[in-house]
């Protein structure tokens, strides 16, 4: 009751009533201060500093030029607190009446203050694995969402942006893979809210699929975290395997003047140099030569004799000059942010529109942005974010299979096939669609809703103790269309239309109790605390076939109308603690553990324990490193725990079901779905990492490096039941998977002289995959390429290996792996896998006066992609007018004594172009030209006599260019978004090479 | 107020705390019940029954993939698409990897599965409104059905393990060695036998009856070449001639997407929406809908063009807007049926049966009553072995687009001779690698 009282005093005597009750009685004038606040390295004004009279509760905050004047009751000499937003906070005695303060900018990284679970923790401090990210520098990367433009910034954390479709979804993995069948992909935390990340598209794009996370507009973000240790994950316990990226939107400053920014950018998008085609003379002399080859009659003779002319006489279409275009990219973002002294918010707009290289593919968001904290007391604090966010998309089928295919339409038609029949009517060629009609007629969208919001109170109950306690809401409606007309093969005969509206709600309730107290040398902290969480997820699919005609495209018109309804939950209980210690910053411990229950486990095994451990040392604080200075900071650091998964699992993946649905004859019939698996439970992680920071050289060299090893048991597995049983499929904890690798990331401050400023920040990382334990082995994708085989790394090519292509005869020889004289699906062999051996990047920052450069490379080295358009674009004519014939099928063996890998055409999947034949394999390394910016700021003075406080022109381009061994536009590109069918380059077109120009403006 | 706010929090803490977890965590699906009650009642055993026939029409079994192993295989049907298992079928050269073979097996085990459920279940259902002669049609349904699967996996791959009791855990039937081929066309008989003391003599042309089962056995006893029972057993069928007709002509079975003609014993039904039949979209061009991953070839084009050997038959074959002729048989997408068992082939059982029991006359009566109704001349033929060809080269344009050329072939050991198959391990298929893996009990077929 007492505190309470004394908070009431507290509460009155910060209140603006308060303050403006006593500038009206007359006060004593004993002083009169006036300053300058500048740069203390570029001796530019700071403007929005706050200073403060120490012991009072008097202050004031510096002008636009940087000045500020106190006129108050305090005789000199008296103690000035100065902070500004980025600048190490100064105190000073003032003793004369003008003083000019000048403020360190916080710069070295030691002092970065990291967000990590439940809560934020100096660099220097930290005992786990954890990188951070400023976002700013690739924002201008044309990708819906903010994970596409991480590639090459954390080491350890691999991004593959297997498309150029705007807005879909890439694959995210944080040191490697853990899981078969439960998800790879890291934890996103917005705000404190676990978002969904994985799509909710029911529509066919070819085995592809949306991003959820471009839902989110990466301007508003002020910072990424991405932990990757156990230390750091395993307060999100069953849900930090896989790592957890945390994502920290933008607030406003407290005693910070209101605000505004504005950010416009146009540009464009092209493609990179694509496929070489062979023209329709000599994909006609290529089909005629394998007729020859096995004995058939050409069918490119003349007309006369029934043929289709002669080769020379073909013409040549060209399709992929029809489908591909310059894209227009265009991007506004408008934030107002400040606050007073007990209030500070963010408020964001921005609209974002990107086309697809890929014609008529299109991405479009426009979000809101709301951020408010107030102090309803000093102990007291609420507060909210808010995001909302509407994407729209102009969807089209960018990935394997034929109805629809859009890219394929265009790349797989032989070259030599007119658009038109012999009635000059537009028809579609080789099993594809006709790409005029397909321009004409694409009719497939999607509408994602999104808000994702939390609501906090946070309470002083004790000096020391706080409490906290935050609802989130991740709510998602994701509405889809598409109409197909009977010009296009998918809607054969007579039209076909669906509708899907599919609803993804998640809450997440969350108290947390800490506790932080020093004595002396003795630093320690506790957290408690708790969480309850649930998903439910709702769909309603409408289908409608059969329309009276074109005209008619909503499928109430429809003669056949199908529909389904899903339903499915899952809730999720925690409880977690952490306890650190750490003696004099020189020795660091904590011990966390977490206890989670979930819906989805079998009901012996709903409860998971994940334990951490983590310890460092900040030798430098040692006596025996104490003098030499050129090492500013040394810690070592070690941590060993336990984390889980159960993401991507079925929500009711441990029940024994039957289900309705095997209707007969229109009436309802039940029968087995899946058995009971009551000891279904966590897929487990334990992983070992240690580690080291150094800073050194007056803090301009940061080298960081992780050396780590993961195991996971109880790998949760869609373990396969013989037929026999009626089954096909049964949960269980069956697989178990090794990664291990390391990572380094250096940045250096490699020049810093008045005008000119040059830095670098360069990582490399390491993993090692394993899969230790499957029972048997599992093919994925097409042809079954892909291989999941106990003690070889996930995702590895099982392959027939072509030795050389027999110069005397032009037959493909291929190696005999069981010696048994004879080629078939028994001689295939792992032949890599789309693992790097390294991957990482390299970024170079210049800046010279109002100039700044930014120039960032990614790379990765030693992994493969199966090049699958190849392999149909390189028969050998023995597809005839079904497959397009790449130029580079040109360089085929013809006669005795000619040296190449392309043999002879023979057949499909016959002797020299067998399925799965390893020539199609291909060196997946690249170097790409990431990023790059130029900016101009204005000078300060220009611009303030315009009233503004900061204008920037910027330059932005991305992809620009690409060095690759591999033959295809794009070494990233995957037909499928199926996280066990990486790797194989179908039907889907590259990322694009983009320019923008922009214009940024703070007043 | 800030004691009622400290206060708010610290009660919801503590009820969201301690609050029931166990609760919290128990979700079931709505979608879906438990197995622990399944088969209680006469809608439930009902239900599960038509679970079985729907499982029968899954795209796995008669609704494409185990259909097209017995066309693709028959010598007359060109690969024209990309996916090359379905040129080893043609080529007969089929790998044990093949995703066809993989799918038709886990097919029709899962048929095995849910009648053995239907067998072992609905007999111990107490409801008093399922009669006992209810019960025993449903139970009948469920033995007819599984005598057909292993019928069919018999003739696909030889002997194959015999389960006949229902999976209930995850440690049930699997481990069971292959039975002979003998073993499994014993199973087959009595399924049978135990499908026709058990079923109504009604006319049903979807679900199984006690003349469905006739017809299954007339059929079971040509392929185990018993003449003498399967002269009979069509013979009972073709005596009842106000149900089952060869009706004429012979597209009016198919066209206009007609459903359960008098030409039908067993057809399977496609709604098209909730059930559908992916043989349409095969067959079918683009512009209808389909794919043409397969296609009738050169010479069985020319067979049914001839009016003197395909005559009305033609009407299974049509050109596109490319001038590439496709099947036509299964003509709309989704929704057309799937055939099992015609009256034709009762007729042509009978023929075969006749003419191999010395009946020349019967035999030609049989044949020539479907040439008739396919708009031919009577067949010229005299002797045994002629009648006989002349049956052989019937059934291959009869059922042209349908599973019988490779499975007759095979049974008269006809293949090499017509097929050019000359390795006799090439007349079974080989076991899906995948279940050999799983399953380290099945054995491979000889010569995979």
């Amino acid at each position: 009751m007492k505190n309470w009282t004394l908070v009431w005093v507290w509460l009155l005597a910060f209140s603006p009533v308060f303050l403006q009750a006593q500038t009206e009685t007359q006060p004593t004038i004993n002083s009169i201060l006036s300053g300058k606040i500048v740069d203390s390295k570029t001796k530019e004004i700071l403007d929005g500093a706050v200073v403060h009279i120490k012991g009072t509760t008097h202050e004031v905050q510096a002008d636009k030029t940087g000045q500020f004047k106190f006129v108050t009751g305090q005789r000199f000499p008296y103690t000035l607190i100065i902070s500004h937003v980025g600048y190490q906070t100064l105190e000073l005695t003032a003793g004369t009446a003008y003083i000019e303060v000048a403020l360190q900018p916080t710069n070295t990284r030691l002092n970065d203050v990291v967000v990590v679970g439940y809560g934020t923790q100096k660099r220097r401090n930290l005992v786990g694995a954890v990188a951070k990210v400023d976002p700013s520098q690739t924002k201008g990367i044309p990708a819906g969402g903010f994970d596409a433009q991480l590639q090459g910034k954390v080491p350890g954390l691999q991004t593959t942006t297997t498309t150029g479709v705007p807005g879909e979804a890439v694959t995210v993995r944080l040191r490697g893979v853990t899981s078969i069948n439960a998800d790879n992909t890291p934890l996103y935390v917005v705000d404190g809210v676990f978002i969904n990340s994985s799509s909710l598209q029911t529509v066919n794009t070819g085995g592809k699929a949306t991003s959820p996370i471009a839902d989110i507009n990466p301007y508003d973000i002020e910072s990424i975290e991405v932990l990757k240790d156990a230390e750091a994950t395993a307060l999100y316990g069953s849900r930090g395997a896989n790592g957890v990226i945390i994502v920290t939107t933008k607030r406003g400053n407290f005693n910070q003047k209101s605000r505004v920014s504005l950010d416009i950018s146009q540009g464009k998008a092209w493609a990179p140099p694509l496929w070489k085609l062979a023209t329709g003379p000599e994909h006609a002399t290529l089909v005629n030569e394998y007729f020859t080859n096995i004995g058939g009659v050409k069918p490119f003779r003349p007309v006369s004799e029934g043929g289709r002319g002669l080769p020379e006489e073909q013409k040549t279409y060209d399709r992929l000059g029809e489908i591909f275009q310059t894209a227009d990219l265009m991007n506004y973002d408008l934030s107002v942010s400040g606050g007073n002294n007990v209030t500070r918010f963010y408020l964001g707009a921005g609209y974002n529109k990107q086309e697809s290289i890929l014609k008529p593919i299109t991405f479009d968001r426009a979000s809101l942005k709301f951020n408010i904290d107030h102090k309803l007391s000093d102990k007291v604090q609420i507060g909210s974010a808010n995001t909302i966010t509407r994407a729209y998309r102009n969807q089209g089928r960018a990935g394997d299979g034929p109805a629809g295919g859009l890219l394929q339409a265009a790349l797989h038609t032989p070259t030599y096939l007119s658009p038109t029949n012999e009635q000059g009517v537009l028809v579609g060629r080789a099993g594809f669609d006709n790409v005029s009609l397909l321009l004409q007629y694409y009719d497939v969208h999607s509408i994602s809703l999104r808000y994702i919001g939390n609501v906090y109170a946070e309470a002083t109950l004790l000096k020391d103790l706080k409490f906290r306690s935050s609802w989130g809401v991740d709510y998602n409606n994701y509405d889809e269309s598409e109409y197909w007309n009977t010009y296009l093969i998918a809607g054969s005969p007579a039209g076909l239309a669906t509708s899907s509206i599919s609803q993804n709600s998640s809450w997440l309730n969350e108290q947390t109790l800490t506790y932080r107290k020093s004595v002396g040398n003795h630093s320690f902290g506790v957290l408690l605390g708790n969480t309850l969480q649930s998903n439910l997820f709702k769909r309603t699919f409408l289908q409608g076939t059969g329309f009276a005609n074109n005209s008619f495209t909503q499928i109430s018109s429809a003669s056949v109308v199908t529909g389904t309804q899903n339903w499915s939950k899952n809730t999720l209980a925690s409880f977690f603690g952490k306890i650190d210690y750490s003696f004099a910053d020189k020795y660091l411990v904590d011990f966390s553990a977490r206890a989670d229950g979930s819906s989805k486990f079998g009901v012996n095994r709903k409860w998971g324990y994940f334990p951490s451990v983590g310890a460092a040392w900040r030798l430098k604080k040692e006596n025996f490193l104490n003098d030499i200075e050129k090492i500013n900071d040394l810690k070592i650091r070690a941590s060993y725990g336990i984390t889980g998964n159960q993401n991507g699992i079925g929500d009711f993946a441990s029940q024994g079901l039957w289900s309705g649905g095997s209707s007969y004859k229109d009436s309802a019939g039940i029968s087995p779905q899946q058995l009971a698996n009551a000891d279904l439970q966590w897929e487990k992680t334990s992983q070992f990492n240690i580690g080291l920071d150094a800073t050194l050289f007056d803090s301009r060299v940061t080298v960081e490096f992780n050396y780590y090893y993961k195991y996971t048991k109880d790998g949760l597995l869609q373990l396969a039941r013989p037929a026999t049983t009626g089954f096909g499929t049964y949960w269980s904890n069956a697989a178990e998977i090794s990664n291990r690798g390391f990572e380094l990331a250096i940045n250096t401050l490699n020049i810093e002289a008045k005008h000119f400023t040059w830095s670098t920040s360069f990582n490399i990382a390491q993993n090692l995959n394993r899969i230790e334990k499957l029972p048997t082995p599992l093919q994925y994708g097409s042809r079954n390429l892909i291989l999941l085989r106990e003690g070889s790394p996930m995702y590895s090519y099982n392959l027939i290996k072509q030795l050389y292509v027999d110069p005397q005869t032009g037959n493909a020889v291929y190696e005999d792996v069981n010696k048994d004289g004879k080629i078939n699906s028994d001689d295939r062999q792992i032949l890599g896998s789309i693992w790097p051996k390294f991957a990482g990047g390299l970024s170079n920052q210049f800046t010279y006066r109002n100039f700044d450069l930014g120039i960032q490379f990614s790379y990765q080295f030693g992994n493969k992609t199966y090049n699958h358009n190849r392999f149909f674009g390189e028969g050998g004519g023995a597809r005839d007018a079904a497959r397009v014939i790449f130029a580079s099928n040109l360089a085929r063996w013809q006669k005795p004594g000619d040296i190449t890998d392309v043999p002879r055409a023979d057949g499909v999947n016959v002797n020299n172009y067998l399925d799965a034949g390893s020539r199609w394999l291909e060196n997946g390394s690249f170097v790409r030209l990431r990023a790059l910016t130029l900016g101009y700021n204005l000078p300060k003075q220009l611009a303030q006599r315009a009233r503004l406080q900061n204008v920037r022109f910027y330059f932005s381009g991305s992809n620009l260019f690409l060095i690759s061994p591999y033959t295809g536009p794009d070494p990233e590109s995957s037909a499928n978004s199926n996280q066990n069918q990486p790797g194989i380059d179908l039907g889907t077109p590259p990322q694009p090479r983009s320019v923008q120009i922009g214009l940024n403006v703070t007043f | 107020m800030k004691k009622d706010l400290s206060h708010i929090l610290f009660v919801s803490v503590m009820a969201l705390s301690l609050g029931s977890c166990s609760k919290f965590l128990e979700v079931h699906p709505k979608e879906s019940i438990s197995d622990a009650q399944t088969i209680f009642d006469k809608t439930s055993a009902e239900e599960a029954v038509r679970g079985i026939y729907s499982a029968l029409a899954d795209g796995g079994y008669y609704g494409t993939s185990f259909q097209s192993i017995g066309y693709l295989a028959g010598g007359d049907i060109q690969w024209t698409g990309s996916q090359s298992q379905v040129q080893e079928f043609i080529n007969h050269n089929v790998s044990p990897d093949n995703s066809t073979i993989s799918a038709a097996w886990t097919a029709i085990y899962r048929v095995v599965n849910r009648a053995n459920q239907v067998i072992s279940k609905v007999p111990e259902v107490t409801d008093a409104s399922l009669t006992d002669a209810y019960k025993k049609q449903l139970t009948g349904e469920a033995y007819f059905v599984r005598a057909l699967a292993y019928f069919d996996l018999a003739r696909v791959w030889g002997g194959v393990p015999l389960v006949t009791k229902p999976t209930l855990t995850a440690s049930d039937n699997f481990g069971i060695p292959r039975a002979t081929s003998e073993a499994t066309y014993a199973q087959v008989q009595q399924d049978l036998e135990k499908a026709e003391s058990l079923l109504p003599s009604t006319v049903n042309r979807f679900r199984a009856t006690l003349k469905t089962a006739w017809a299954l056995k007339a059929r079971y006893y040509l392929y185990r070449k018993d003449w003498a029972n399967a002269e009979a057993y069509a013979g009972k069928l073709i005596a009842d001639a106000a149900n089952y007709q060869l009706v004429n002509p012979y597209s009016s079975f198919f066209a206009g997407n007609v459903k359960g003609t008098a030409e039908s014993v067993l057809e399977i039904y496609y709604n098209g929406g909730t059930e559908t039949n992916g043989h349409a979209g095969q067959w079918l061009p683009q512009t209808s809908g389909g794919t043409r991953q397969w296609a009738p070839n050169d010479v069985l084009v020319s067979l049914l063009n001839n009016g003197a050997i395909g005559g009305n038959r033609s009407a299974l074959i049509a050109k596109d807007n490319q001038n590439r002729w496709y099947g036509n048989l299964y003509r709309s997408i989704n929704a057309s049926s799937s055939y099992v068992i015609r009256t034709a082939e009762l007729y042509l059982i009978r023929a075969e049966a006749r003419a191999q029991q010395g009946n020349p006359t019967g035999a030609l009566a049989d044949l020539n009553a479907v040439r008739a109704r396919a708009g031919i001349s009577p067949s010229a033929a005299a002797t045994r072995d002629d009648i006989l060809l002349a049956v052989e080269n019937e059934r291959r344009v009869e059922f042209a687009l349908e599973p019988q050329r490779w499975f007759d072939l095979v049974r008269t050991g006809r293949a090499a001779a017509v097929l050019n198959v000359t390795d006799p391990a090439r007349l079974l298929l080989p076991i899906p690698s995948q279940q050999i893996l799983l399953d380290k009990t099945l054995t491979q077929n000889g010569g995979y």
